[in-house]
């Protein structure tokens, strides 16, 4: 049993090479994946709002009480900690990132299947998740402190004194708590996008 | 020009059919992605022991002064404060999740290609990144209160006094920033070595 194939030369004269012109890629449908960018988009401006939300009520708190004594005048400003101008500095490079990354998630969304600005997005994100938590975590822990007080080193609870104060540190802490969770919906979808087909 | 092709036809008595046995998919070579599995095993390794240090140098952070008054002995203990508290159970969590964790990154080890367990592995990674980073930056700001103090809430530096326990606190807090920074690199790697070709 044999098989036999033959092919005849060609010759350059006879055959006239017609050139095809190369339209480009055909476009895949976006598919599941275009969606997960557009939650991308939509989470990350939800993280925005809470982000700058938290700045906001934080830089506002001060509470100056309506008694003094000779000596002193009782106010509790965000400013006494350094915990909270660690929280409102950290914050406000967290929503600039945020902002800064908008156009990458847009681009995720005309490019669903691109895998640059993803990679970009969660790496990016990563990072500035350590960041917000660490500041968000500081934070609560003196706003813990202040509704708690610790009673060894005679910490006082300040809150029973300072009640707006109090209101508006916990509110920001609670704001920007949001936001961490924001962050993680958001490299979640995006690692998922990123690694199935 | 033409060509010409001509397959004999194959009587099925002649030829003897022999079986090919099936071995499976032919292994492609693990590259890079390989290394980087390498290397997450290695980070995490790193991390248990960051992790499970942090948690045991904070849990042995105690200190009695040697003088006392009539009424109390001054000590200051981890478990007097409750962000102390909540940094060990949390970074135990942690350092045990790395520990279960160990089997999933060698099975990315052997099967580099697989995205399952790299897909399971970084979405672990990240929420325990976030429990380890919020418990870290909570327990740094109880240390920096204790190293400065804060003038306006009359909470005295306890430092002053508590200099041992203040030392092991402090590098429990350090060692437990290690683990996230070492949690990051894992991440951020993971995320690298999840794009599919």
């Amino acid at each position: 049993m044999s098989t036999t194939i033959d092919v005849a030369e060609s010759s350059h004269n006879n055959v006239s090479k017609g050139k095809a012109t190369i339209v480009g890629t055909p476009k895949r449908p976006g598919g599941w994946k275009k969606g997960v960018s557009i939650m991308d988009f939509i989470v990350r401006l939800g993280a925005i709002a809470s982000t700058i939300g938290a700045i906001a009520t934080m830089a506002n708190a001060d509470q100056t009480l309506p008694f003094f004594n000779q000596f002193v005048q009782f106010e509790a400003s965000y400013d006494s900690f350094s915990a909270f101008q660690f929280f409102v500095i950290t914050l406000a490079l967290v929503s600039g990132y945020l902002v800064l990354s908008l156009p990458i998630s847009i681009v995720a969304i005309v490019r669903p299947h691109a895998v640059g600005p993803r990679i970009f997005l969660i790496i990016l994100d990563t990072i500035f998740l350590t960041l917000a938590t660490s500041s968000a975590g500081a934070a609560a822990s003196i706003v813990f402190l202040e509704h708690n007080g610790e009673q060894d080193p005679n910490w006082l609870a300040i809150c029973n004194q300072y009640g707006t104060f109090c209101m508006q540190t916990s509110e920001a802490v609670i704001s920007s708590f949001l936001a961490v969770v924001s962050f993680i919906i958001i490299i979640i979808i995006n690692t998922l996008a990123l690694g199935k087909h | 020009m033409s060509t010409t092709i001509e397959v004999g036809e194959s009587s099925s008595r002649k030829i003897a059919k022999e079986k090919t046995p099936l071995i499976g998919a032919p292994k492609r070579g693990g590259g890079w992605k390989k290394g980087v599995a390498i290397m997450d095993f290695i980070l995490r390794l790193g991390a248990i022991a960051a992790a499970l240090g942090a948690a045991a140098t904070m849990s042995m952070a105690d200190q009695t002064l040697p003088f006392f008054t009539q009424f109390l002995q001054f000590e200051a203990s981890y478990d007097n404060f409750s962000a102390f508290q909540f940094f060990v159970i949390s970074m135990a969590f942690v350092g045990g999740y790395l520990v279960l964790s160990l089997p999933f990154s060698i099975v990315t080890i052997i099967r580099p290609h697989a995205v399952g367990p790299r897909l399971f592995l970084i979405i672990l990674d990240m929420v325990f990144l976030t429990l380890a980073t919020a418990s870290a930056a909570a327990a740094a700001a109880i240390v920096y209160l204790a190293h400065n103090g804060d003038q306006d809430s009359n909470w005295l530096a306890i430092c002053n006094q508590f200099t041992d326990f203040c030392q092991q606190t402090s590098g429990a807090v350090i060692s437990a920033f290690v683990s996230v920074v070492l949690l990051l690199f894992l991440v951020i790697m993971t995320a690298v070595a999840l794009r599919s070709h």
